[in-house]
């Protein structure tokens, strides 16, 4: 099992996940893999309470597979969220960051 | 959970005298200067004697046809509805009817889920009580700060005065001479 | 077009700082997500997959160039250089940030724009036909009774917090392009036995997870009864309209449970006590708002048929453009132009800001400075004099706008879909561009001749699938995508439901099964005159069942 914590910002709307050290990270490379359930319930934990203090809305914990030391999102909604519109590839994570997450 | 306040044109009241009935209060003789609150249907099968303006009112719930009320106004000083949720809005259709084709005259609260962006749309229905348990509300109230658009595209219930220009559109109406 | 005067002006002066204190409320932590959220909704703004989106207004489709050079600017100074035209004539952008959205509200006040009501259980933007005032068929122009809506709709204290949301669309020829048999409130302006102005009304058509063509619930009311009529639907709807379940809360499923006649005379005896109320609109407030929507003063333009003539005869590029893309005009030396926003492997909608300079400056310089926004995702230049086509079409060109394909297959309408929309099942955009690829070629697509492709990303149908004479339904079916396809839909005066044909197909099969629908059409039709919905009317699914699945089918 391997889960993420991902949400959107508040202010901007942009799709954010939850990394190591608390902080809202806009590459899910970098964001913090729960691999077990303690791990999972932490992230559910965090989760509330950034959502309770108004940092970022729609929070969902998402499933997650590490190809390669990269890290993919297992369905197609999240994955096109973690890289962009898949027919604007100018547009969105993608457009910034290695290709490697491109869904 | 903040407490429930009463908030009319004009300020927050004090000593609201009317309590909404709870299961024990009903349908056991009632005082008189209970000032009880009961569910419509209960209403309307209480004996006339308990049917009395210093006795009882009305709670509608939102699929109650308020219309059946209608030939008891001369006894009714209050009629509460309820917004069980911000996006139930029947009970703006029924503060319509009760004021524009009933001519109730008499108090008209909201009760439920009163939230501050939708007091406006509730006075312009002919709502003018209101009963307030959202903090943010109260605090927007206290400081008089009522986020309306005083500017209408369509009659409704409560006072306002055409523009002139186009048939449905209003204004404001000037504030009323104090009786 | 309909002008602001200073009431409207503060109208939407208060809207958006009312909008921008609920904005400041929410970014303090005052309010929570759960209070804000219908807040922003009703001035257009979601929340989608990768960021916010704001839907703005666009009434009835009509725009100026003055507005659309404003929704340019906003795309390049707050998006990211574009915006996608929608089926109900609006335009979204798919990255504001929450922040900004108050600045954009008040850009867009300054052109009289706003965002207000395209989202929410409330009125939603009313629509029209995108040749209206232009076409040739019409009986009178729909729009003045649709600004009429859309005042009396906006912030209407009685009617924001419906069951559901609600989409009122008004035609006013016998051809009906803008699809009201399929809206909650459907309009057929037209003229009675005594040359008077009025409407046959139509209630309880939608698409979504039930679909259902609308019932004609009265036959002619007077042009003056329109708001009247109207809140008595709208009061019968709210107050008995299902909230028990949101796939339930359409008016269609009201109309339908309770019953046509039943139905009816609720409506008809509510509005016995509002016809003679303050909703009865006089005759000088109707003649006034028209006038605001009087066709623009033509010259005219003789010469202009023999230098169309020429200029076909030397450039087939034009006259192949000029065949799908200009229809005819009621003064008979112009032209309604429409601009094709489904290029070939393009995203269907979507317009660059420098797309929408161009489209402003050919506006200005050409139409009588009027755009629309047509349901089917294209641009409309209503009047244009024939003898200035020729530069309206290597204008275009130019900004890659000049595809012939108005009207066939290539001309597909999309939804966002799973490459945006957090409602989405699948993806909808790259089945239209692999689709449109297929059939590139020009001479192919006028071969085939009219059909309307449709594609939703979810049962929402945002796509309108089911009135698509193919339309394609993804869904998720095991973590993958999978299409559905309908057929025999159709959204004009003869509406229709299109039928499910059978399992849906993959994304690498899904462009094959359209391109076997339409060889077997070919293969079947009685001749070129007889179009795909003809066609299929004609023999029914049979013939297609065969053709996608063969022995399969016949074992099934």
């Amino acid at each position: 099992m391997k889960k993420v914590l991902t949400a959107n910002r508040l202010t901007d709307g942009i799709a954010v996940w939850l990394g190591p050290n608390g902080e809202w990270t806009e590459n899910l490379n970098t964001a913090l893999i729960a691999r077990h359930q303690e791990a999972a319930d932490a992230l559910d934990e965090a989760g509330k309470s950034a959502f309770n203090n108004n940092v970022v809305v729609d929070i969902a914990i998402i499933d997650v597979e590490e190809v390669n030391g990269d890290v993919y999102p297992v369905r197609l909604r999240e994955r096109i969220r973690a890289a962009g519109p898949t027919i604007r590839t100018d547009l969105g994570k993608q457009a910034d960051l290695e290709p490697a997450n491109a869904a | 959970m903040s407490e429930t306040r009463i908030w009319r044109p004009g300020g927050f009241i004090a000593d609201d005298p009317w309590h909404i009935a709870d299961a024990n209060d009903v349908p056991t003789a009632i005082a008189a200067d209970a000032r009880l609150i009961v569910p419509m249907q209960t209403y309307l099968e209480l004996e006339p004697e308990d049917r009395q303006q210093d006795k009882t009112a009305v709670i509608a719930a939102p699929d109650d046809d308020v219309g059946k009320l209608e030939q008891h106004f001369a006894n009714l000083a209050l009629i509460a509805l309820t917004f069980p949720a911000f996006n139930d809005g029947r009970a703006f259709s029924q503060a319509s009817l009760l004021r524009s084709r009933l001519g109730y005259r008499g108090e008209l609260r909201a009760t439920g889920d009163v939230l501050i962006d939708q007091v406006p749309l509730m006075q312009r229905c002919g709502i003018d009580s209101f009963s307030i348990t959202n903090a943010t509300a109260i605090r927007r109230l206290e400081e008089g700060r009522l986020p309306g658009i005083t500017a209408y595209y369509q009659p409704a219930a409560a006072p306002s005065r055409a523009t002139g220009t186009y048939a449905w559109r209003h204004v404001e109406a000037p504030a009323t001479d104090p009786a | 077009m309909y002008r602001y005067d200073e009431f409207d002006h503060d109208f939407v002066r208060q809207r958006v700082a009312q909008y921008r204190d609920q904005v400041e409320r929410r970014l303090s932590g005052e309010i929570d997500e759960t209070a804000f959220k219908p807040l922003r909704l009703m001035n257009g703004v979601y929340l989608q997959l990768h960021a916010y989106m704001l839907r703005v207004a666009i009434p009835y489709g009509t725009l100026n160039s003055r507005q659309m050079r404003r929704l340019a600017r906003i795309a390049r100074d707050y998006d990211k250089g574009y915006g996608h035209f929608t089926t109900r004539q609006n335009i979204q952008y798919n990255w504001p940030k929450l922040s900004d959205t108050p600045a954009i509200l008040e850009e867009l006040a300054e052109v009289e724009m706003h965002a207000i009501q395209t989202s929410g259980n409330c009125i939603r933007n009313v629509s029209a036909d995108h040749f209206a005032g232009a076409a040739a068929d019409e009986v009178a122009d729909p729009r003045p009774y649709a600004e009429i809506l859309r005042q009396w709709s906006s912030n209407h204290p009685e009617y924001s917090f419906l069951p559901r949301k609600f989409k009122i669309a008004v035609t006013g020829s016998e051809r009906d392009r803008a699809a009201i048999q399929v809206h909650d409130i459907g309009l057929h302006l037209k003229r009675n036995e005594q040359g008077e102005l009025g409407f046959a009304v139509y209630v309880g058509g939608g698409q979504g997870r039930t679909p259902m063509i609308a019932k004609k619930i009265r036959d002619f009311l007077p042009e003056a009864d329109l708001l009247s009529y109207t809140t008595a639907i709208m009061r019968v709807y709210n107050l008995y309209g299902r909230r028990d379940n949101k796939y339930k809360a359409r008016i269609k499923i009201l109309v339908h449970e309770t019953g046509e006649e039943e139905f009816t005379r609720q409506v008809e005896a509510e509005w016995e006590n509002l016809k003679n109320t303050g909703l009865k609109m006089p005759e000088d407030d109707l003649a006034a708002i028209a006038a605001y929507f009087s066709a623009p003063e033509l010259q005219d333009r003789p010469d202009g048929w023999t230098i169309i003539a020429s200029g076909k005869k030397n450039d087939p590029g034009f006259a192949s453009w000029v065949h799908q893309n200009v229809t005819p005009h009621r003064h008979p030396d112009y032209a309604a132009v429409t601009i094709s926003l489904k290029p070939i492997g393009g995203i269907p909608g979507d317009a660059s800001d420098e797309q929408m300079e161009v489209v402003a400056d050919l506006a200005e310089r050409f139409a009588h400075d009027e755009i629309r926004v047509s349901h089917e995702q294209n641009l409309v230049l209503p009047h244009v004099a024939l003898a200035d086509l020729e530069h309206v079409y290597h204008a275009l060109l130019e900004a890659d706008l000049a595809i012939a394909n108005a009207g066939l297959i290539s001309d597909i309408i999309a939804c966002p879909g799973l490459d945006y929309c957090a409602l989405a099942n699948a993806r909808s955009i790259p089945v239209a561009q692999e689709i449109s690829e297929r059939f590139a070629s020009i001479e192919r697509q006028r071969a085939i001749g009219e059909l309307k492709i449709k594609i939703s990303g979810c049962i929402n149908a945002c796509g309108h699938h089911h009135v698509g004479h193919i339309g394609i339904l993804g869904v998720e079916k095991k973590g993958t995508e999978l299409y559905q396809i309908t057929l025999g839909g159709s959204g004009d005066e003869n509406s229709s439901i299109g039928q499910i044909i059978g399992r849906g197909f993959e994304p690498d099969k899904i462009t094959d099964a359209v391109e076997t629908i339409v060889e077997t059409y070919m293969g079947l039709r009685l001749n070129a005159e007889e179009t795909f919905l003809e066609a299929y009317r004609r023999v029914g699914p049979a013939p297609f069942k065969e053709a996608l699945y063969g022995d399969k089918a016949k074992a099934a």
